[in-house]
């Protein structure tokens, strides 16, 4: 076994860690981004596309520079140490995801992403989908030789402003069925969308499909494979984004409680508080434990990749809870303030439990998953 | 032991339905059940109407204009409130100050503050925490200065809950700066529209502004304004807190949460069933539900132990910590419920007269800024580690 990372990836990660520290320093500006035409700073994701940030979560049989689960774990962690709110989920993990994992993967949309010239949406989740890859609505149909789509789409992320949007559709079966899903990609310019910001300072958007025409990508086995390793490779991004996250609050919080003084000490003096940091730490270190495994096992098979994936984000989930409240409660009511960045972590911590699938949903399919 | 509810007391609950189903207005209670943003004449016309009916201030002693009901009772007003969606009852006024100026006013207070909280003539705001004095209260900076017939207040408050709608804030203030902490502490009365007292809004975390800082500079205010003897304001201070604290722990909010909690569960789908038949959610509602049910009791066994119009003890201290986490679990367990659709975030859907359509079931727009803003009733009123501290001093002799 090995713990460290090679020195390639090192290189890779001090080259992102300036990249986010340069740009990324002040976390409040960022969730003013919210206000921001697209809720996110195009400069900014060419910046980094011209860097190889994208490229380092693109596999070189596609032209990228990396692309395995470590790679997206050290990306992430950074994404989450800096809460950049860029498009690096949606199209560089998501799309990127799907249009590699494809029969017949689309090289040429790929080579466009890793130039940051081009935005893909991945639209997947329904209104009343929860977290299940097979809960589709959103019907497809075959007709004077053109696929059409028609239904909706919710909480797509970036799906306001990205330039194509991979949609999930049933060809046939009922809405459960894990038969019977193609996969089509869609020009998103003439989708009718309402767009919205969530709480924790991201844009989404509703997508309403009316006779909206698009091309198969895969259906059927290939199809649901694809959803699959499309949610389970957000996941570990999310996974690795919430340790950076989480990492960030423990050093706030620990910095606040030395120099925070009440009854003429530091808060940090009181054992109470100290063994509450200690619970967090270790808890901390559990989630960096199972990102790295998650990480490793990215590539081997499916069943394996995604128990690990699934218990990082069960874990996750569970460890973000108590990072989040911890985090806010022992900074007391600074930590209530938009002002303090602090409550903009512990925000996004919290709802990064409500993406690819919650604390719940990954502790059942890890129970499926162990059974095979 | 009878924890049935008596004939007397089922028909004091259906006058106090009846009585908020005529008064209170519909535009206003649906902005509460929207979790709209409630401005100063929303909180005045549902506490005038109270005080009409002689119910505003119902746990003052009778001869104050109380109205004499039992905890049962109380219990049971308090519960019909929030199941009408009506605005809560602004406490710092009838809940906070009242209290403390029936134990340690002079009569010339009472005769002339009383009434005015009642008549909603005063909006009042509590200026106790600072920047540097939040846990450590006592250690607190603002300064009046003895000039005479006034003193001169200098210094800075912070945190004070809606006091950009008020006209009257009550502060604890250093009066003596020689002697330990809490006994050079003064109560004192000051008039929000005094020169030199300026209030800044402070944006919490939902994006919403309900506290500020408020500033004193060189701010004259008459001695006759002063609570209680100088330098002992600290008695006040504390006996305040006890009032505060019970009113947190909240338990008919939590009540009302679960119900809703359950309507979201019914409604909501997990593998192609409602989410309240999935056996794990389900069981968590359960123990939900059961901590609820022993609280209501919990808390009935308190406040009917405390006389009629004061406060009870350190069970206030256990009651305010548990409340407040089994209210902060509705409110994570709603958020769960929603799954993605606790994503979305219209900050309009929050102003009066928003009509436009819902990002997914109308409910589930405030879910998760309530969450993130209930994290504030652990850390105010003494934070939950205070209260804990209060109880092992109290109660355990090491
Ligand atoms: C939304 C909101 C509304 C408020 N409204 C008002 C208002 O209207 N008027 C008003 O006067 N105040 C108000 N407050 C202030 C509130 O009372 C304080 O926030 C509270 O007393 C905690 O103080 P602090 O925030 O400075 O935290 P600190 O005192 O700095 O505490 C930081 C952390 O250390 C812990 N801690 C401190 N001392 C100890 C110890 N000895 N042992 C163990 N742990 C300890 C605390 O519990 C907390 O977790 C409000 C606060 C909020 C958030």
């Amino acid at each position: 076994m090995d713990f460290s990372l090679s020195e390639e990836r090192k290189m890779l990660q001090e080259t992102i860690a300036r990249f986010f520290e340069n740009h990324y320093d002040n976390i409040n500006k960022h969730h003013i981004n919210g206000n921001l035409p697209n809720g996110f700073d195009n400069n900014l994701w060419q910046e980094s596309a011209d860097l190889g940030i994208i490229s380092a979560l693109v596999s070189p049989n596609f032209g990228g520079l990396g692309g395995t689960g470590e790679d997206i774990s050290i990306v992430f962690e950074l994404i989450g140490k800096s809460l950049c709110v860029e498009p690096f989920l949606s199209t560089a993990v998501l799309s990127n995801t799907v249009l590699t994992s494809i029969p017949n993967p689309k090289s040429n949309l790929i080579s466009k992403i890793i130039e940051g010239n081009l935005l893909i949406s991945f639209a997947h989740s329904e209104m009343n989908s929860r977290y299940e890859e097979s809960h589709i609505e959103t019907k497809a149909e075959f007709k004077n030789d053109k696929w059409l789509i028609n239904g909706d789409k919710s909480f797509v992320l970036n799906g306001d402003s990205s330039d194509q949007v991979i949609v999930t559709a049933r060809i046939e079966g009922n809405v459960n069925d894990r038969n019977g899903i193609g996969i089509f990609l869609l020009d998103n310019k003439e989708i009718n969308k309402r767009s919205y910001n969530t709480i924790d300072g991201y844009r989404a958007a509703e997508l309403k499909f009316d006779n909206s025409s698009g091309e198969l990508l895969a259906r059927d086995h290939h199809a649901l494979k694809c959803i699959i390793k499309a949610n389970s490779s957000g996941a570990l991004a999310l996974s690795a984004e919430a340790l950076g996250i989480m990492q960030i609050c423990f050093d706030m919080t620990l910095d606040y409680l030395k120099t925070r003084k009440q009854f003429g000490k530091s808060v940090g003096s009181f054992q109470a508080i100290q063994h509450r940091m200690v619970d967090m730490m270790l808890e901390i270190e559990q989630v960096r434990s199972a990102v790295m495994l998650a990480s490793s096992t990215y590539q081997s098979d499916e069943t394996l990749r995604d128990k690990h994936i699934s218990a990082a984000k069960n874990l996750v989930g569970r460890v973000g809870k108590l990072v989040a409240e911890e985090t806010i409660q022992m900074h007391g009511g600074i930590a209530m303030t938009w002002e303090y960045s602090a409550a903009h972590y512990a925000k996004r911590l919290i709802m990064i439990d409500h993406l690819m699938g919650d604390s719940d949903y990954h502790r059942d399919r890890f129970k499926v998953l162990n059974r095979i | 032991m009878n924890f049935e509810y008596s004939e007397k007391e089922k028909v004091f609950r259906d006058d106090v339905k009846k009585w908020l189903k005529e008064t209170l207005p519909s535009t206003l209670s649906e902005k509460v059940k929207k979790y709209q943003r409630l401005n100063r004449e929303d909180y005045e016309i549902f506490m005038k109407n109270l005080n009409d009916r002689g119910w505003l201030a119902w746990h003052w002693p009778t001869e104050y204009g109380g109205t004499g009901w039992s905890a049962i009772e109380k219990h049971i007003f308090e519960e019909e409130i929030i199941n009408a969606s009506a605005p809560r009852i602004v406490p710092f006024g009838v809940n906070m100050l009242g209290p403390v100026l029936i134990e340690f006013g002079t009569e010339e207070q009472k005769k002339y503050y009383l009434p005015r909280i009642l008549n909603n003539e005063d909006w009042w705001a509590q200026g106790y925490s600072e920047p540097g004095a939040g846990s450590d209260l006592a250690s607190l900076k603002t300064r009046a200065i003895d000039h005479g017939d006034h003193y001169i207040v200098n210094g800075q408050k912070t945190w004070t809950t809606l006091g950009q709608y008020a006209n009257k804030i009550f502060c604890l203030v250093k009066t003596d700066i020689n002697s330990k902490p809490q006994s050079g502490i003064s109560f004192l009365l000051i008039d929000m529209d005094t020169p030199g007292i300026e209030v800044k809004p402070i944006v919490t975390l939902d994006g919403e502004h309900e506290v500020n800082e408020v500033w004193f500079t060189d701010v004259k205010v008459p001695k006759k304004n002063l609570v209680g003897k100088e330098n002992e304001g600290w008695t006040c201070a504390k006996y305040l807190l006890t009032f505060e604290r019970t009113g947190i722990a909240g338990v008919p909010y939590s009540k009302s949460a679960l119900n809703l909690l359950k309507i979201i569960s019914k409604k909501s789908f997990k593998n192609g069933k409602p989410l309240i038949e999935d056996p794990v959610f389900s069981s968590e509602i359960a123990e939900l539900e059961i901590d609820l049910l022993a609280m209501e009791i919990f808390n009935l066994r308190i406040v009917s132990q405390a006389s009629e119009g004061k406060a009870p003890g350190m069970e206030s201290s256990l009651l305010k910590i548990k409340g407040t986490l089994v209210r902060q679990r509705t409110t994570e367990l709603l958020r769960k419920a929603l799954g993605p659709q606790a994503l979305p975030y219209l900050p309009e859907q929050f102003d009066e007269g928003w009509n436009d359509m819902p990002i997914g079931p109308d409910y589930a727009g405030p879910i998760a800024k309530q969450y993130f803003n209930m994290r504030k009733i652990s850390i105010y009123g003494g934070s939950n580690e205070i209260q804990k501290n209060i109880v092992a001093k109290a109660s355990f002799g090491l």
